[in-house]
């Protein structure tokens, strides 16, 4: 317990005579620096404030504009406002180019499956009605004779 | 919100310790203007509503992303890698190194001094100055950050992106190094 307490004090210790160091060796990177003559740097870091500054401005400008101007548009503004603007028609009429889509993929999708369909209904009606009986085409050597008396 | 004196005010008390910050990482002052320049705007065009308070730790971040920046951009025109952490020393930790040995304890300075003091003084400010360019990188951003910008360590590890025992660590380190260079030189603070 004792140690401890002694171990965090020497810790502590440490530490502020840490902070001490690092605040006499940055306090001389002050006076340096004030004590250094770089007219050109002072200047150039004026000029860059100055602009940040201007941009500053020109950014609250636009802010208290931005307002005022929907605010003359009336109406109008109502088309190119946020969602909060926007009648719900208009919101509804947003999700017509969706629904067309998928009612074209369900029209397709039927479409494929009805062709399908009478594509196998040609076969079997083609070969029910024909003379042969569909048991023929079991036979190996029926097969065979097929594919052997084609030219 | 930031009002434009406050904004101004910020700007000025920050820019000349940002040049210094910069140019210590880029070692080119030209560059190191022209970071600290983007880095006004950035914040003047994105965070100026910021409250005050907040933009002390918002600039220190939009700085050292800019700093980045360029050296990814000198990294794609050079074709060189510059890897910060290649930068870092070894342990340089000063072992049972008192760093109270380097604090001068003789008393007050005398308020007049000599011609030959102001130039002795003027060498061991600049000697000050020398060493914290040399330190390893990161341990320089940590020093400067946190001592210098007098962010807490909790700011320092959000702009640097690392964790608040690094930023200790490196804060330590730095300090141990720069007594321990400026004890072996005799210079006392």
């Amino acid at each position: 317990m004792n140690q401890t307490s002694t171990s965090i004090l020497a810790q502590r210790s440490a530490e502020a005579a840490q902070a001490r160091i690092a605040l006499r060796l940055t306090a001389a990177l002050t006076e340096h620096q004030s004590l250094g003559n770089h007219p050109d740097i002072d200047a150039r870091l004026r000029f860059a404030r100055e602009q940040a500054l201007a941009v500053a401005r020109q950014a609250h400008s636009n802010v208290a504009v931005a307002p005022a101007a929907i605010g003359r548009a009336g109406g109008a503004a109502v088309l190119g406002g946020g969602p909060e603007g926007t009648p719900w028609w208009l919101r509804l009429g947003s999700l017509l180019p969706l629904a067309v889509l998928l009612a074209g993929l369900v029209l397709i999708d039927s479409h494929y499956t009805r062709s399908q369909i009478e594509a196998a209904a040609e076969v079997d009606a083609a070969i029910l009605s024909d003379d042969l009986p569909p048991e023929a085409y079991r036979d190996q050597g029926f097969v065979e004779f097929l594919k052997t008396a084609r030219p | 919100m930031a009002t434009d004196k406050e904004l101004a005010d910020f700007l000025k008390n920050v820019e000349k310790r940002a040049f210094k910050r910069t140019a210590y990482t880029v070692r080119n002052d030209d560059a190191a203007l022209d970071i600290v320049q983007d880095s006004m705007i950035r914040l003047s065009q994105k965070y100026a509503d910021r409250p005050p308070a907040e933009l002390p730790l918002v600039f220190q971040r939009i700085l050292s992303n800019a700093t980045m920046d360029w050296f990814r951009r000198q990294k794609v025109r050079n074709a060189l890698f510059v890897n910060l952490s290649d930068f870092e020393g070894a342990d340089d930790e000063g072992g049972d190194f008192d760093l109270l040995e380097l604090l001068d304890t003789s008393g007050a300075r005398t308020s007049t001094e000599n011609a030959a003091d102001s130039v002795g003084r003027q060498q061991t400010l600049q000697l000050i100055d020398d060493q914290v360019q040399q330190l390893p990188t990161r341990q320089r951003e940590a020093f400067l950050l946190r001592y210098w910008e007098e962010l807490d360590v909790a700011e320092t590890a959000s702009v640097m992106g690392c964790s608040e025992g690094s930023v200790k660590t490196h804060c330590s380190r730095a300090v141990h190094a720069l007594a321990k260079a400026l004890r072996t030189k005799g210079v006392t603070l």
